[in-house]
């Protein structure tokens, strides 16, 4: 990858960058902060970064409305800054996202574990304005909470992974933060955490996230941890907890509550950072179980059979695993890439999906980033064509 | 007409008594609930299945006939109405439900399922299906998916949109695609998401998967009244400012209060306020007393003249009422209604009402407005005469500078009821020329022979390619004659 990044001040500087590129016939790799090089296989060689790093500036934010248009660089950090002290948020809680950019965060459109509680990363994007693979700007939906006014171009570009456009500015849904915060701890054996994720998830209680994660991360001494976050009126959460607590028919190793409870999942967020293999396995939530299973084979190979850095963790209200390894620089474990794929099959057979997030090349070129979606390939392709005919920007999505 | 070959083949497929070609018969799908656009189509077809619906497509496309696809008919935008003797695919008989998945929370279904149907079949299992149009007793699933439908509860649910999770959808060139389905973790573009909301013009819709919702263990109605809508406008944006997130916050005005009250459907407004606010926080039954008690404060201190609880069922369904059956008391006003729905940011909604109340008055025109008022989403009803050339061309004058009133205060012309026929021409006012060619070039990519709901969602003078093409008779204007009887 280029380290030299090409660093637009504008809208219009960034589309004299397309148009020079595309008159020239060379690569743009569309980028925020450059926190996450490579995710998801969307470099390749011989690409010049453009980093959106420098349109950071709030355009709007009316905090009466809850909305709020900011150029794509503004980090989320910085967002959540300006937005705070109105007690209001931006529940943005993907992997990584934290420490990248507004515009990375709905190009990338991975979403956390507040999705279910929230709404997906897709959910909250109102409008955009980007700069397309043939140089056009546009400027599509809007900056109103409801808005079906012709085709939703908006959730086409989230998640497009910089294949589409560059965004260069993003009109945002924003949430009162909410009067009390808590998350309760609960501890297991592997099967158990997994029945108490179920009975969680399926109970009335309206807990926000329910995440898996294994014990020795957060120092207990049991396998598995599962978090409820419980966010609401502190009436509310009080009752949910109360409630909790009868249908696992225990009480919680460890209560946190406000500021540790934030704490707790701003730390979850970086989860994934500096591993060299992640991967994701989704499957629905009531076969967290496989999908579980699936994700420890991968995380044995990945440690080579001995003692190592894998981990996972599970969105136990999505039904989502993910495996999280730092591989040695040289070779990747033997049998990884194989172990790999046979838990793609086992997902597909189940219905779900296996896609990586990071991975090394000799993986990646192996197992591939994601399993094959050929009955939509045309549909991509074309859409693909509409919006970059030269290929100017990163790769398109599967 | 359609050619008799066509018709036999249509009865081949789908059985005789699912083809409709009667011209008697075919009026009751001349317009959707908008009734002011009507066009009789050439036939109507009422497939059961994904392949009957494969098969239709592939025999309308090789006889060169455009098609329109059609929920329940309850659309507010024309959408589904068959412009150029279209043949409608109907869903009426695609209505069932193939499973409800209670421990993962969703449901699969076909596209004529009934919105309120999903949510009383999965009662049992203490889920509910929340977008909630105010036809859900009538609308589709299906029709929800093609216009991404809106409700009262969407303030704090969120739209269809937020809801599917995967389509499976026969394209017009008689393939039928997969996307998405099992969950929400679907690699690659969110073709989903692009498709909820094409009006029916990428193709059609004929299994889609839903996400549930448990079922709210407790619910707070609160009704305001006020002698300013201004007012009521002030209470929704400190509400929403103060961090409450009710369920629904919807407004209805002077004139719709007293159509209401009027009507059969009287609800118990006072007829002399200038506003009723209705309020419903819905979660678990701890807390939902301190937010009714917040939210009943911030209405007395925005001058609210009272402010009402529900105690009961019985009593909640009474406060809603006169929301409910707005549209229908206004029938009785006027023989035609053009309902618009322009989404505004909240704060600008008193000067946006003020602003309404003057287009009306300066066209002489009734405009009386029922609206999702947390989301900053109007429905102003304008009330009209169709046989009147004089106030219909009066009408067309008002919808249009509402409209742009709406955008020039940062807004959309449509938040929840779709383009369709009825605002195609008002495209421009919020995107430019390179926006509206992307959209014909999105089109193209589903629908490269143009068959698939022609004539909606985008003005044809912008089409990419219209000076090559012929006049297009597919205009969106007011239809000025009567109804045949």
């Amino acid at each position: 990858m280029n380290n030299q990044a090409l660093t637009p001040e504008s809208t219009a500087e960034t589309r004299e960058i397309v148009l020079a590129a595309r008159a020239a016939g060379s690569r743009l790799l569309p980028a925020g902060r450059r926190t996450w090089p490579g995710a998801g296989g969307w470099t390749r060689d011989g690409g010049t970064t453009v980093s959106t790093s420098q349109l950071d500036a709030v355009h709007h934010y009316e905090p009466a409305d809850l909305t709020l248009t900011a150029g794509a660089g503004i980090g989320l950090d910085h967002l959540a800054r300006i937005v705070g002290p109105n007690r209001q948020w931006l529940p943005f809680d993907a992997p990584g996202s934290s420490a990248g950019t507004l515009g990375a965060a709905v190009a990338s459109g991975t979403s956390g574990p507040l999705r279910t509680r929230y709404g997906a990363t897709r959910d909250n994007v109102l409008g955009l304005e980007v700069v397309t693979g043939d140089g056009r700007t546009l400027r599509i939906g809007g900056r109103v909470v409801k808005n079906v006014a012709g085709y939703d171009l908006v959730r086409l570009f989230t998640g497009s992974r910089g294949s589409l456009g560059i965004i260069t500015r993003v009109s945002v849904r924003l949430f009162p933060i909410p009067g009390a915060d808590e998350t309760l701890l609960f501890t297991g054996g592997p099967s158990e955490a997994v029945s108490m994720a179920r009975t969680v998830c399926t109970s009335e209680v309206p807990v926000a996230a329910a995440e898996l994660v294994e014990g020795e991360e957060v120092g207990a001494d049991r396998a598995m941890v599962l978090a409820v976050r419980l966010l609401g009126g502190p009436r509310e959460v009080e009752e949910s907890r109360r409630r909790i607590r009868a249908a696992l028919g225990t009480e919680p190793w460890r209560a946190l509550h406000d500021g540790e409870s934030r704490r707790f999942h701003t730390a979850r967020i970086g989860w994934e950072a500096g591993a060299s293999l992640v991967a994701r396995l989704a499957a629905l939530p009531d076969r967290l179980d496989a999908a579980l299973a699936a994700a420890r084979a991968c995380a044995t190979r990945a440690n080579g059979g001995a003692q190592g850095s894998a981990a996972i963790t599970a969105d136990a209200l999505q039904g989502l695993v993910r495996v999280r390894a730092s591989l040695p620089d040289v070779d990747p474990p033997t049998g990884l890439a194989e172990t790999l794929a046979t838990a793609r099959r086992d997902m597909e057979a189940l219905g779900g999906s296996l896609t990586l997030s990071h991975a090394p090349p000799q993986v990646a070129t192996r197992v591939g980033w994601t399993g094959s979606r050929r009955e939509t390939a045309a549909l991509t392709d074309r859409i693909k064509a509409l919006f970059d005919p030269d290929s100017v920007l990163a790769p398109r999505c599967p | 007409m359609i050619p008799g070959r066509l018709t036999k083949e249509l009865a081949r497929i789908c059985g005789r008594d699912a083809v409709i070609v009667d011209r008697d018969r075919l009026l009751v799908y001349e317009s959707d609930a908008l009734t002011a656009y009507r066009h009789r189509p050439g036939a109507v077809v009422l497939p059961r299945t994904t392949e009957e619906v494969r098969r239709v497509v592939q025999a309308v496309v090789r006889h060169e006939l455009p098609i329109v696809p059609r929920g329940a008919g309850t659309g507010l935008s024309g959408g589904a109405v068959a412009l150029n003797g279209a043949v409608v695919i109907g869903t009426a008989r695609m209505n069932r439900i193939l499973a409800i998945d209670a421990p993962n929370r969703r449901a699969v279904l076909q596209p004529g399922v009934i919105n309120a149907e999903l949510s009383a079949a999965a009662a049992g299992h203490g889920l509910y299906y929340a977008p909630d149009p105010s036809s859900q007793t009538a609308c589709t699933i299906g029709g929800n998916v093609a216009e991404n439908s809106g409700g009262p509860h969407c303030l704090k649910y969120g739209v269809t949109s937020r809801y599917v999770t995967g389509l499976t959808v026969v394209l017009p060139d008689g393939s039928v695609v997969k996307a998405g389905g099992q969950g929400r973790e679907a690699p690659g573009y969110d073709l989903v998401g692009l498709f909820v909301g094409s009006e029916g013009c990428f193709g059609i819709a004929t299994e889609i998967e839903v996400g549930l919702l448990p079922v709210p263990e407790g619910v707070r109605t609160l009704l305001g009244i006020f002698d300013r809508i201004q007012d009521a406008g002030r209470a929704v944006s400190e509400i929403i400012s103060a961090g409450l997130l009710p369920a629904a916050m919807e407004i209805i005005d002077g004139p719709t209060i007293r159509a209401v009250e009027d009507s059969v459907f009287a609800a118990g407004y006072p007829t002399d306020a200038e506003a009723a606010l209705v309020i419903e926080f819905d979660g678990l039954e701890a807390g939902l007393d301190d937010e009714a008690e917040r939210a009943t404060r911030f209405c007395l201190r925005a001058g609210a003249r009272e402010v009402r609880g529900a105690r009961d069922e019985e009593e909640r369904v009474a406060l809603w009422k006169g929301r409910k059956k707005a549209f229908g008391a206004m029938g009785r006003i006027a023989p035609d209604l053009l309902v618009q729905d322009a989404t505004v940011p909240r704060t600008t909604l008193p000067a946006i009402l003020k602003g309404i109340s003057e287009i009306g008055k300066r066209y002489n025109l009734i405009v009386a407005n029922v609206f999702h008022a947390g989301d900053g989403n109007l429905h102003p009803n304008i009330l009209f005469d169709r046989r009147d050339p004089d106030e219909l061309e009066r009408v067309e004058h008002a919808s249009k500078e509402i409209m742009q009133l709406c955008v020039d205060a940062g807004g959309t012309i449509t938040g929840e009821h779709g383009v369709g026929l009825d605002k195609k021409h008002h495209m421009p006012l919020i995107y430019g020329p390179d926006e509206l060619d992307t959209m014909w070039g999105i089109r193209r990519v589903f629908d490269p022979g143009a068959v698939m709901n022609p004539g909606k969602v985008l003005p044809e003078e912008t089409e990419p390619s219209h000076a090559n093409r012929g006049q297009d008779p597919a205009r969106g204007e007011l239809v000025g004659a009567p109804a045949p009887a």
